[in-house]
This record gives C-alpha cells, sequence and structure tokens, in this order.
C-alpha cells in the first residue's frame, strides 16, 4: 500500500540499543561536565544564569582586518582597571575574519561597562559604535532567571503530560512521555558536551528550544499513536503487524513534516542573527531526534514479544 | 456549496482588512531590531513581598523621572511583580539614566544638634580633602602607579581621621565609599524636621553667577514654605546650621542670616548650592520633580543594541522568513501539485493574518519573536502534510476527488488539533512564566498556532473548493505526485 516498509518487530532492539546508547552518551556528557572541576555544572550555563558583561562590536577596517592575538588584547585590557576579579576572568572572542570582537567578564556596574566600551577602541582600533551590542546582568536576575526557565520547563511538561494522559489511555500516554523524555535528555546531552568540548553556553532561548521541542515530540507522537489506534479498531488480532503496518503509513507524513519545519530553522541558521544560531540548532536537533523518536522508538514500545 | 461561498468572501475580506491594518498601522518592533537601550530595574524590599500598590508607586515615580529626562518614545512597564522594564530607543546612553532612575531620591531637611560644631567642622574639612582627591583621580592618567600611590596615602590619612576603612578593593570606589560615609556621618549630626520632598511642587536648576557651578532650585507647596519659613526661623541668628539631605547624604549645609530672626525665610523657595556639575545638577532636578521612590530599586539589566545592528538584524531576518517560505512552498509544490500550491496561498494569507494581528493587539516584534513566527510557518505546513497526505491515501485508494479531500480534512482534524493544543500549552507557560525576551517568542509562535488552525483548516479548504469547481483542474494527476503502484 505504500512505499515503506520497515520491518519494526526485526529492528526493535536495534532502535532500543540505538538510543540506549545515545542517552548513554548524555549522560556521560552531563555527568563529565558536573563533575569537571571547571564546570561543575551539567551543562555550560551562559550569562543569562550567572550574571555578567557582554560586549559585541565590530571592527571598521578598511578591507580586511588585521589579525589581532587575544592575549595581546587582554593584556592591554588589563592596563585599564585594577579590579582583579575582572582581569582574571576576562574572556575574548574573534569571529568573522578578524571583525568581529566579543568581551565577556564577570558582572560590572554600567559605570564600569560604560568605561570599557568608551576605551576598548584604543586597544582594537577604530570600532564601529553604531553595531554594538552590550548586555549587563546582574547575579540576582541570573538566579531567577534560572528558576524561572526550570519552572516554565516543569510546569509545561506536567500540563502537557496532563493533556496526554486524558487524551490516551495510561498505556500510550506512557511511552509518548517516555519518547519525550528521551528526546529532551538527549539535546541537553548534546548541549553539555558543547559546553565541555566548544565551551558552548546554554541561554534561556536553550530553555524555550527544550519546550518547543517538547511540545513538538509530544504532537508527533500523538499523531502515529492516532494511526495505531485507529487501525486497531479495524483489525485487532494482528496487533504486532498492525502496529507495524500503521508506522509504515506514518513515515511518509512524519518525515515531510518534520522537513518542512526543518526548512525555515535550516534558514534561520544560515541566514539569521548570531544571538538566534544556537536555539536553532538546539530547535533543528530537537526535531530530528523527536522525529526518530516517534515514529521508531514510541511505537517500539508498543511491540509485544 | 454556498456555504463554501460564503467563507471565500470572508477569508478574502479577512485579508484585505489585514492589508489595511498593516499599511495605517505598521508594526511595533523591539530594541533589538531598532536598536537602543532596555533597563531590566528590580525593586527591593527586605521583608515580604512586593505589593501591587508598591509597584504602581514606584512606576509613577519612574515614569515622571523618565518624562522629565525628555527621552523620546521611551516606554516603561512593569513586568511580572516586582519589575520594571525601561526601553530608551535610539543612541541612548544607558548611563544617565540608570544614575537617575537608581536613586531614591529622598530630600530632607534638617537642622544641625546641639554642640556639633567642632565635628561638624572636622567632616566638613575631611570631605573638602577627600573631593579634592576624586578630582584629582578624574584628571590624568588613571594608569600611573605613583599617582594612585599617592592618592591612596592621602585617602588611608583622611580615613584614619574618621575612623572608617573601606572595604572595597579600588582606588575611585573606595573614593566614592568614603565620601558617601562622611555625607553620611555630617546627615547623622541634624536633626530630622517634617520638611521633605512631598512639599515640593517644582525644581529647576540655574549656573551660578560667582563659578561654573551648578544650583539646584526648590519651589515649595504652600504648606511647604510655611513649614521652611519655621525652620529657617528656628536657627536664624544662631551658630546651628541648615542640612539638606539627600538619600541619608548630607549633599549641602547652610546657615541662616540673623536678619530672618523674626519671619524665616518666606517666599516659598530655596536654592541647593552644592558644587553641582551640569550634569549633576541636571539629574538632581529631574529626580525632586519625579519624587522619592517608596521602595529602593536596583538595575539587574541592561542590554544596549547599536541602531546599525537593529537594521542589521532586521535584514537578516526577512531572509530568513523568506527563504523559508520560498524553500517550504518549493518542497509542498513539487510534492502536492495542485494541493501544495493551495498550501502556499493559505501560508501567504497565514503571514498577512499574523502580521496584522501584530499591529492589531499589538505584538512588538523581537528576534524571539521573528524565530517564533518562522518556526511556526513550519508548524503551519505540518497541517497541511497531514491533510494532504490522508487525501492522497484516500485517492489512492480509489476515492473520488471530492470524497477524498472532505474525508482528508475530517480524518486529520483531531491530529491537527491535538497538535496544536500541546504546541500551545507550551507557549502559554513561556507566556505566563518568562522574560520579556522569551514572551516575545511564546507570543508569536502562539498566535501562530492559533491563527494555523484556521488557516490550514478552513483557508486551504476553501481554496481547494473553489479550485476543484474548475473541470480541468479536477484530474487526479494534478494531485498524486508519482502515480505509486496501488
Amino acid at each position: 500500500m505504500t512505499s515503506f516498509s520497515f520491518n519494526l518487530i526485526k529492528n526493535k532492539n536495534k532502535i532500543f540499543g540505538f538510543s540506549s546508547f545515545l542517552i548513554l552518551l548524555s549522560l556521560i556528557g552531563i555527568l563529565y561536565s558536573s563533575f569537571n572541576t571547571s564546570f561543575k555544572k551539567p551543562i555550560n550555563l551562559g550569562m543569562d544564569f550567572i550574571g555578567g558583561n557582554e560586549l559585541r562590536i565590530e571592527r571598521s577596517c578598511k578591507e580586511e582586518c588585521e589579525n589581532i592575538s587575544p592575549d595581546l588584547v587582554i593584556e592591554k585590557l588589563r592596563t585599564f582597571s585594577n579590579n582583579k576579579n575582572l582581569l582574571n576572568n576576562i574572556k575574548l572572542q574573534i569571529q568573522n575574519d578578524n571583525s568581529l570582537i566579543s568581551i565577556r567578564t564577570p558582572y560590572l556596574t554600567i559605570e564600569e561597562s560604560n568605561d570599557l566600551i568608551s576605551n576598548v577602541d584604543k586597544i582594537l582600533g577604530p570600532l564601529n559604535y553604531d553595531s554594538k551590542n552590550s548586555r549587563i546582568i546582574g547575579p540576582k536576575l541570573g538566579k531567577k532567571l534560572l528558576t524561572n526557565c526550570a519552572t516554565s520547563l516543569l510546569v509545561s511538561l506536567f500540563a502537557i503530560s496532563l493533556y496526554i494522559s486524558i487524551r490516551f489511555d495510561k498505556k500510550y500516554a506512557l511511552f509518548a512521555l517516555l519518547a519525550l523524555f528521551h528526546d529532551l535528555f538527549i539535546v541537553f546531552g548534546i548541549f553539555s558536551w558543547l559546553g565541555v568540548l566548544l565551551s558552548i553556553e546554554v541561554n534561556s532561548l536553550f530553555a524555550v528550544s527544550l519546550l518547543t521541542i517538547a511540545g513538538y515530540s509530544v504532537n508527533d507522537t500523538v499523531v502515529i499513536f492516532d494511526r495505531i489506534r485507529e487501525n486497531l479498531k479495524k483489525d485487532s488480532d494482528n496487533y504486532n503487524k498492525i502496529i507495524q503496518i500503521s508506522v509504515n503509513e506514518s513515515f511518509r507524513r512524519t518525515f515531510f513534516t518534520s522537513i518542512t519545519t526543518l526548512i525555515p530553522l535550516l534558514t534561520l541558521i544560515i541566514f539569521g542573527s548570531y544571538s538566534l544560531f544556537w536555539f536553532s540548532v538546539s530547535l533543528t536537533l530537537g526535531i530530528l531526534i523527536g522525529s526518530y523518536s516517534s515514529i521508531l522508538l514510541a511505537p517500539s514500545f508498543l511491540i509485544k514479544d | 456549496m454556498k456555504r463554501r461561498q460564503g467563507w471565500l468572501f470572508f477569508i478574502i475580506f479577512l485579508l484585505t482588512f489585514s492589508i489595511y491594518l498593516l499599511i495605517n498601522f505598521p508594526l511595533q518592533l523591539g530594541l533589538d531590531l531598532k536598536g537602543g537601550s532596555q533597563l531590566t530595574l528590580q525593586l527591593i524590599k527586605e521583608e515580604g513581598k512586593v505589593s501591587k500598590e508598591e509597584l504602581e508607586a514606584v512606576n509613577a515615580v519612574l515614569d515622571k523621572r523618565v518624562n522629565n529626562l525628555g527621552v523620546a518614545e521611551s516606554n516603561l512597564q512593569t513586568l511580572g511583580r516586582d519589575q520594571l522594564i525601561l526601553e530608551l530607543p535610539g543612541e541612548q546612553n544607558p548611563l544617565s539614566a540608570s544614575r537617575i532612575l537608581g536613586k531614591t531620591a529622598l530630600l530632607e531637611f534638617r537642622t544641625q544638634k546641639e554642640n556639633t560644631n567642632s565635628q561638624l567642622k572636622n567632616l566638613q574639612l575631611q570631605r573638602f580633602k577627600l573631593n579634592d582627591l576624586i578630582e584629582q583621580f578624574k584628571i590624568g592618567d588613571k594608569r600611573n602607579e605613583e599617582k594612585s600611590l599617592l592618592l591612596m596615602d592621602n585617602l588611608t590619612l583622611i580615613e584614619n581621621e574618621i575612623n572608617y576603612s573601606s572595604n572595597k578593593q579600588q582606588l575611585f570606589e573606595r573614593l566614592v565609599e568614603t565620601k558617601k560615609f562622611i555625607s553620611n556621618e555630617i546627615a547623622n549630626l541634624f536633626n530630622k524636621t517634617d520638611l521633605s520632598g512631598k512639599d515640593l511642587i517644582n525644581a529647576g536648576r540655574r549656573q551660578e553667577q560667582t563659578n561654573n557651578n551648578w544650583e539646584v532650585s526648590l519651589s515649595f507647596s504652600n504648606d511647604g514654605g510655611e513649614k521652611f519659613a519655621e525652620i529657617t526661623k528656628s536657627i536664624a541668628g544662631t551658630d546651628k546650621l541648615l542640612s539638606i539631605v539627600l538619600d541619608g547624604e548630607s549633599i549641602s549645609e547652610a546657615s541662616v542670616g540673623s536678619q530672618f530672626i523674626n519671619t524665616g525665610i518666606t517666599g516659598g523657595s530655596a536654592t541647593i548650592s552644592g558644587n553641582f556639575s551640569a550634569e549633576n545638577a541636571r539629574e538632581l532636578e529631574v529626580q525632586l520633580k519625579g519624587g522619592s521612590l517608596p521602595l529602593p530599586i536596583e538595575i539587574v539589566e541592561t542590554n544596549t543594541i547599536g541602531p546599525l545592528l537593529g537594521s542589521k538584524n532586521i535584514v537578516k531576518s526577512l531572509y530568513a522568513a523568506i527563504c523559508g517560505l520560498i524553500f517550504v512552498g518549493i518542497f509542498m509544490i513539487f510534492n502536492y501539485r495542485i494541493l501544495g500550491f493551495v498550501s502556499v496561498i493559505s501560508l501567504i494569507f497565514y503571514g498577512f493574518f499574523n502580521l496584522a494581528l501584530y499591529s492589531l493587539i499589538p505584538v512588538t516584534l523581537t528576534l524571539p519573536g521573528i524565530a517564533g513566527l518562522i518556526l511556526s510557518i513550519g508548524m503551519a505546513v505540518d497541517a497541511n502534510v497531514l491533510i494532504f497526505e490522508r487525501i492522497r491515501e484516500e485517492l489512492i485508494n480509489g476515492n473520488t476527488l471530492i470524497r477524498s479531500i472532505d474525508s482528508g480534512f475530517q480524518r486529520a482534524n483531531s491530529s491537527i488539533i491535538d497538535g496544536h493544543i500541546t504546541t500551545f500549552v507550551s507557549c502559554f507557560v513561556l507566556f505566563l512564566l518568562g522574560t520579556n525576551f522569551v514572551k516575545g517568542f511564546a507570543a508569536t509562535l502562539g498566535l501562530g498556532v492559533v491563527i494555523s488552525l484556521f488557516t490550514s483548516l478552513n483557508c486551504s479548504k476553501t481554496i481547494l473548493r473553489f479550485l476543484t469547481t474548475y473541470q480541468s483542474l479536477r484530474q487526479k494527476n494534478l494531485y498524486l505526485s508519482k502515480s505509486k503502484p496501488l
């Protein structure tokens, strides 16, 4: 009837193996990041959550921007201030062919930050102040944001679980939720690894992406479970077989809906502003994993030995 | 059929109305798209929670201050139970705004306590020396080690004199802290009176005639004028001084001449001259005009975005949105032929309805908001894919076109509604609990989900029904991309 024929019954154990492998990998990432002395947190928390000061600014160069050494810049920055906490924790990044500079420091007052901004061109050469982005987040707000994000996540996971358990009977609800937590855990694990390996930080948009992934993943699973229930009503004798047929029937549409959602996300990654880059990456990963878990993992739970 | 035609007119009416709205009420752009500064202000309360009244009172005072600052299009709003957000568009430096907003600005008039003359004289002398050190620090090379050491030595002398030691590390911070301490000590040598900032009706500033310093003039209400006359009368001709105290620090001490011994200073006005620079005088003026804050506030977040970066962000987001639409459109037409074409048209409607709703509500468009919109495009198409796959299956099963379309829409209904509800739940929670930044995303995605229910279920059905009224568009092979073996 359809052009897809995947033998779910036979490959069930491979799917479980693959998912367990991903989860284990994520767990290792999270544990490594938690116990590593330089992080001590399951995920590399960004400025949104710990507070700090960030300045992103473009250099205005005539043609190409010359190389500048980050160490030299930090060395020169030290001469501006004698605030030790500040100086020992400056992070400098130079991107886009030396043209984009980002300076991260611990929390500064507005006065100090202003001082830094107005003096930094003496070190870096002419700068394009019209395209600067400067953020200061106090440590108090950071803590508040962190609890805020955690509550949002928990509350909406609870709300989604509630909806699913009203909508489906217990077994289906449980498996849909298992698939959901599988997706979130793996995305979280990937970002733990990204934090350890590339010092990528997570901010409040990451929490938002997790929530969006949650909504999307559940939505995908619901569609497939609906199809299974519908087909089981027609023919409940060949239980395993019906599940496999339903999965194959849904294959095309899950594949297509994922692609139509991934296309706009990819354009955001490619064309969008830098502040949305990791957000889009996390959503993309979430949707890939979510589609996989909806079409393969969740129905595998239903298959009886 | 008639009912569908009614829908068609309704949809065309909605589209025209949306375009009308968009032309007449342009979209509001957030600071990350137009450039500017955003400050998040946190109310500080030692015990208990900040009440609604307190938040509103703080809001009112800050609103007056912001207005007196004279920044066009600034916007102050409350966030949650104990925060306020101030937006200053354009090329504003948040520094001066932060200085003006952050102070409580509680103005008091105090009279000197008995037998405190020698103490006061000493403190005034130390303050004079300290001001001198601060001036020296400000001019010239801040990194000069020798100069820093010299200043530090002098500071230590002053600190020893007043039995105080600042716990700050940096020289400048120590200087400021010490000055604060002295001003505070001076204020403590004075008795409170019942005259305060509440009795002011206006404040102004002018340059002093004798030198370059500025002074701030005060106008009292009738009641305040009487109190002021009373107070000045009580110390006129004595060696007691009148102190003007701002936020617990004495900023100016003055004697009242013996000519006022009978009536006090009448006329309901006074001047504070405390070596103000033009900038400082303006700040004090704005603060006094706005009144004092019922609760202290702290600036917990500042975000400044250059105007050029804002317009770059708009261009980038526009690119992403348009490319996303085009690629999704190509994908849909390639796979679903006429159905794909229908989904592209309803997607365009979707875009217009969304933007029109943003200008109607209004929703301020920010970068995360645009991300929400772009993501919702993908989700809106999802619903179409669900329906079209069903139609395709029905067609393959040998049903007639019209029947396939009908049952396709009908049978995909429940899955679509489920999916939209789960996404909407996430958005709703995000909107309730999230920060301003996050709210933008939740708002656009949430609205998108609601509109997509209408466009994907109703618009595409209506357009499809309309198209299938033409005989030439009713061939099955226009609906199936490849003839699949049955």
